[in-house]
């Protein structure tokens, strides 16, 4: 049964003028993991907003399971929602704050009593319930924040950058419990963030935004891989991200240097964007390479080395490697086929104006 | 010696401390400890006694006026945190110019002088034709109150996540339940504090409750204001501490706040011992919370209906509008009054003629029956504002000795429009004792005022006619002369005694002069009895004596008339007739203690008394005593500008 649940149909918004949101459409299927990924302003907070109905869109529609829910109020639609500062009650206990939505629905004192031990259970903080909110660390207010979301079984759970205010170790930690949770639950989730990290490692679906356009959807693999976009190749990760021309299918020309790749219907002798990972470079001794240059800039990241190679006509090519070469070496820059990404050009001003060649 | 230098510091830092506490609370404690004060005088010690508050506790007129303060405060103050609060949840959500706007349009009824929100309110009202009352006083306190409420609520407002809100919503909550379940408990103290903000202002206020109360109605500050006429009493001194502690005590409660918890993100190690026992101590206990909400509304529901009743339960029966001057009638004679013909008197006070005159004027109130005096009533009469007596309807007017009727028709020519209540005379009281330690001979004329034995022993009257009539009579002028000449004349001569004046008073006189202050000063005869049984009660070692000058004096007369708008004419007549009957006549002189024209009731008196030269002097001997004319709005104004320049010099 892998119908849509959520379908947003041709949704623009604007605040006092500004676009947020343009002709956006999208469909979240049943029981997926969907991250809304893009730089602050790009609209997909706003997104997420309307769909729990805390702003109505100017146009468009949203359909939940098949049912306009455009018009309907927030507090009367079927899903929950987990806020970037939590939100919590301060003023009532973790059980209070977890019972909230199922007291509204006069749900039966023993129900709510299971529910909260089972919720609780779930985030793992049983034992909680008489504790007051204050007294919890940020991670278990987040937790606490999900338990009261999920006790009332919404199809479609909404996560409004929920780990933003955590620290490194504890959003790390936090984003395989929500993995757990969600596999465990078999709740479809819209989770928005600014960080790709966290996207790549969660979602199922990635949807990239900016200025209110989307600019690529697909799974981790394929955004991180085939970035359609100079815009997406330079959010998602770290890219060489150079102008080129397409001589011909699966050969492609940067800097006067002919290298062969993959990607075919581009035509021929047209302008393209050329994206190569940092991690795709490999450094060889002088002469055995593609393009030669010298290494200008050396910092240890522990994993790998970063490096800066810049080539004779000044370009500075960013390289991740295990090897070591110091500063001022002479080497040679060898990318694999494969490892060529093709982009067309940017299509509209828009894209244009994100400024593709830092 | 640094340390002795550091030490030394401190020492004169405790003691500016010491001498600032001094400063703002010195009069707060002698008020205090005057309260508890045996005797009357301000400055002996006569013993301590709680008196002066049982005193306080069985006086209507103070228990009535309390209630009327609280129940505004607690009204008011309930009514403006609820507008209040609402107003500051829109100003929130506001786009932050607008915000910053309305913020500060709110603002400024606070930082507004009060005497211009009181009469721009008391305008408003009268333009709107709604008759002044209580329900005005509660209209104006509510108004005051607001930008208080919103300024203690809109911190919290601020402070509240938003997205609280939401998550209620989220979790199915609508949009009320949501306010009161969630935004409401994080607001609350804010509200509690601006309800005992507004109800400390509300407690507070004179100046707008003085201008937007009409008749009967009393709040405890314009009831002790309006006392003040007689002197102020120490059951005074006690209320005024009462009310001091009062505010203090709430000002205490309304910015005392439980120290705040702040979450620590992301810091606290999971503490599962603690598991069961976390509870918020600063939180009441649910059911105390439930019982005092629900006590708090039975309260409203209780008071709100009480004063319902109170106002228009006796809307049926016959009612009269009194104006009267302060403490200017026995209140048995008022009660006595309703038992017998079963009129429901509203009573209310003045201070001064032009205090009063304005209030007939706008009709914002209307009164039936108000007692002016002389010059007063002229001016009435001639701007149309008084009605004829029928005085078919006042029989007892034959009590009141042929005398007075003729004094009065200085000022109401054909004895139409006013019947004589009070009469007195203006004269020097003088301390025996003190005179002749100064070696001056008594008093006999105004020009023993110019004196210069006595600088700095004078006491003259700080009212421009009281003043004017002094130099006048000196002269050898008439009292109400508008000879341009004459009254330069006036000015120069009170300029040249103002270095002999010790100050220029009222009320005062009196217990200055009691308390051995001064060794003479310009009185109203009417204060003679109270004084000269004050000093027999004190055990003074001096006697105060009164004298009427050679040269004559301001003869006064305080009359009741009718104003042209009274709704109870008839009624009014039955008043002025009751108060004409030689005994109730006589229980109010002994009462008020002013010369009285009834001679029934003068009959009846202790030869004694009707001897005393001082209360009732010789029609005869004040052949060069004039009653007051009123001069015309010109030469008022002419008075009014050569009295400004002696008191500027």
């Amino acid at each position: 049964m892998n119908q849509p649940l959520i379908d947003l149909q041709h949704i623009s918004k604007s605040f006092d003028g500004a676009m947020v949101l343009d002709d956006l459409c999208l469909t979240v299927k049943e029981n997926s993991f969907v991250t809304l990924l893009g730089p602050s302003g790009c609209g997909k907070t706003t997104t997420l907003r309307i769909i729990g109905g805390f702003e109505s869109p100017d146009q468009g529609k949203v359909i939940f399971d098949g049912q306009d829910i455009t018009h309907l109020p927030a507090n009367k639609r079927p899903l929950n929602t987990v806020f970037q500062k939590y939100a919590l009650f301060t003023h009532m206990t973790i059980a209070e704050n977890i019972a909230f939505g199922l007291k509204i629905k006069n749900k039966s004192k023993s129900y709510i009593q299971d529910k909260i031990k089972y919720a609780l259970k779930l985030v793992n903080l049983e034992g909680y319930e008489n504790r007051s909110v204050d007294s919890l660390s940020g991670g278990q207010q987040q937790r606490i924040a999900i338990a009261r979301a999920i006790v009332n079984e919404p199809r479609l759970l909404l996560l409004d950058e929920p780990l933003g205010a955590l620290d490194l170790k504890l959003r790390q930690d936090m984003q395989y419990e929500l993995i757990r949770l969600k596999n465990e639950l078999g709740i479809t989730f819209i989770y928005v963030t600014h960080d790709q990290e966290e996207a790549l490692t969660m979602s199922d679906t990635i949807v990239v935004m900016n200025q209110g356009y989307i600019q690529q959807m697909g799974t981790p693999e394929s955004i991180y891989n085939e970035p359609e976009n100079a815009f997406v190749a330079d959010f998602i990760g770290d890219s060489n991200i150079v102008p080129g021309i397409m001589i011909r299918d699966e050969l492609v020309e940067i800097f006067g240097t002919r290298f062969a790749c993959v990607d075919k219907g581009f035509g021929n002798n047209t302008p393209v964007d050329v994206v190569i990972r940092p991690e795709d470079i490999d450094l060889v001794e002088p002469g055995q390479g593609t393009l030669s240059g010298v290494v200008t800039h050396l910092i240890f990241k522990g994993v790998h080395y970063e490096m800066e190679v810049t080539t004779p006509d000044g370009f500075e090519w960013l390289v991740h490697s295990t090897d070591l070469f110091p500063v001022g070496k002479k080497v040679d820059i060898h990318v694999d086929p494969f490892d060529i990404q093709i982009m067309n050009k940017p299509a509209s001003e828009d894209e244009e104006a994100i400024g593709v060649n830092e | 010696m640094k340390r002795k230098i550091e030490s030394l510091r401190k020492i004169l830092a405790d003691f500016y401390l010491v001498l600032i506490l001094i400063f703002l609370y010195a009069p707060i404690l002698t008020m205090m400890v005057l309260s508890f004060n045996t005797s009357k005088s301000r400055t002996q010690w006569g013993g301590f006694t709680l008196s002066w508050y049982q005193q306080m506790l069985s006086d209507p007129d103070i228990l009535a006026a309390l209630s009327n303060t609280l129940l505004i405060a607690f009204v008011s103050a309930l009514a403006a945190c609820i507008l209040g609060t609402a107003a500051a949840i829109a100003i929130n959500s506001m786009k932050p110019v607008s915000r910053t706007i309305i913020m500060g349009i709110t603002n400024i009824p606070m930082l507004n002088a009060d005497i211009v929100t009181g009469i721009s309110l008391m305008l408003a009202f009268i333009a709107f034709g709604i008759s002044l009352g209580f329900k005005t006083i509660l209209i104006a306190h509510i108004t005051f109150n607001i930008p208080y409420v919103i300024l203690s609520v809109m911190p919290k407002l601020k402070q509240t996540d938003k997205s609280t809100y939401e998550a209620a919503l989220d979790l199915g909550a609508s949009p009320l339940y949501a306010f009161f379940k969630v935004v409401f408990p994080d607001i609350l103290p804010g509200i509690l504090s601006g309800f005992l903000l507004a109800f400390t202002m509300s407690l507070d206020d004179f100046i707008i409750t003085h201008f937007t109360r009409g008749a009967g109605i009393n709040t405890l500050s314009t009831l002790i204001y309006s006392q003040v006429r007689r002197g102020i009493q120490p059951s005074m001194y006690a209320l005024s501490s009462v009310i001091f502690l009062t505010v203090l005590v709430l000002l205490l409660i309304a910015n005392y706040r439980p120290k705040e918890k702040k979450p620590v993100p992301g810091s606290a190690p999971s503490n599962g011992s603690l598991g069961g026992t976390g509870k918020d101590p600063s939180r009441l206990p649910r059911q105390i919370q439930k019982w005092a909400m629900g006590a708090a509304a039975v309260f409203i529901a209780a008071s709100v209906t009480w004063v319902t009743w109170k106002n228009y339960s006796v809307s049926h029966t016959e009612e009269l509008y009194v104006y009267n001057w302060g403490d200017y009638i026995d209140d048995e004679v008022v009660a006595m009054f309703e038992e017998e013909t079963g009129i429901k008197v509203t009573y209310d006070m003045f201070e001064t003629n032009e205090e009063m005159y304005p209030v007939i004027e706008a009709g914002a109130v209307t009164y039936d029956v108000v007692c002016p005096s002389d010059y007063m009533i002229q001016k009435m009469i001639e701007n149309d504002m008084l009605a004829e007596i029928n005085f078919e309807n006042v029989p007892n007017i034959s009590q009141i000795n042929p005398e007075y009727m003729e004094m009065s028709r200085s000022f109401d020519p054909e004895n139409r429009y006013s019947v004589p209540y009070c009469w007195g005379t203006v004269g020097i009281l003088y301390n025996t004792k003190r005179l002749e330690e100064l070696g001056v001979e008594p008093p006999k004329s105004w020009m023993d005022l110019w004196d210069p034995a006595l600088k700095g022993e004078i006491l003259m009257q700080d009212s421009v006619r009281d003043a004017f009539m002094v130099a006048l009579k000196g002269l050898g002028y008439s009292m109400n002369t508008i000879d341009e000449k004459e009254l330069q004349q006036a000015k120069d001569l009170l300029i040249q005694q103002k270095p002999l004046v010790q100050a220029y008073v009222i009320d005062q006189v009196r217990d200055k002069m009691i308390g051995g202050e001064a060794a003479v000063g310009v009185i109203y005869s009417g204060e003679m009895l109270y004084i000269q049984e004050e000093v027999k009660n004190l055990g003074l070692d001096y006697s105060l004596e009164y004298v009427v000058p050679e040269e004559g004096t301001n003869l006064w007369l305080d009359s009741w008339v009718i104003p042209k708008n009274a709704q109870n004419k008839e009624n009014a007549e039955k008043w002025i007739n009751f108060l004409c009957r030689p005994d109730i006549a006589l229980r109010n002189f002994e009462y008020i203690t002013y010369s009285t024209p009834n001679q029934g009731a003068f009959d009846l008196l202790d030869p004694e008394i009707q001897e005393n030269k001082a209360v009732f002097p010789d029609l005869d001997s004040l052949e060069n005593s004039e009653v007051y004319r009123y001069l015309g709005d010109e030469e008022e104004g002419v008075y009014n500008a050569l009295w400004k320049e002696v008191k500027s010099r």
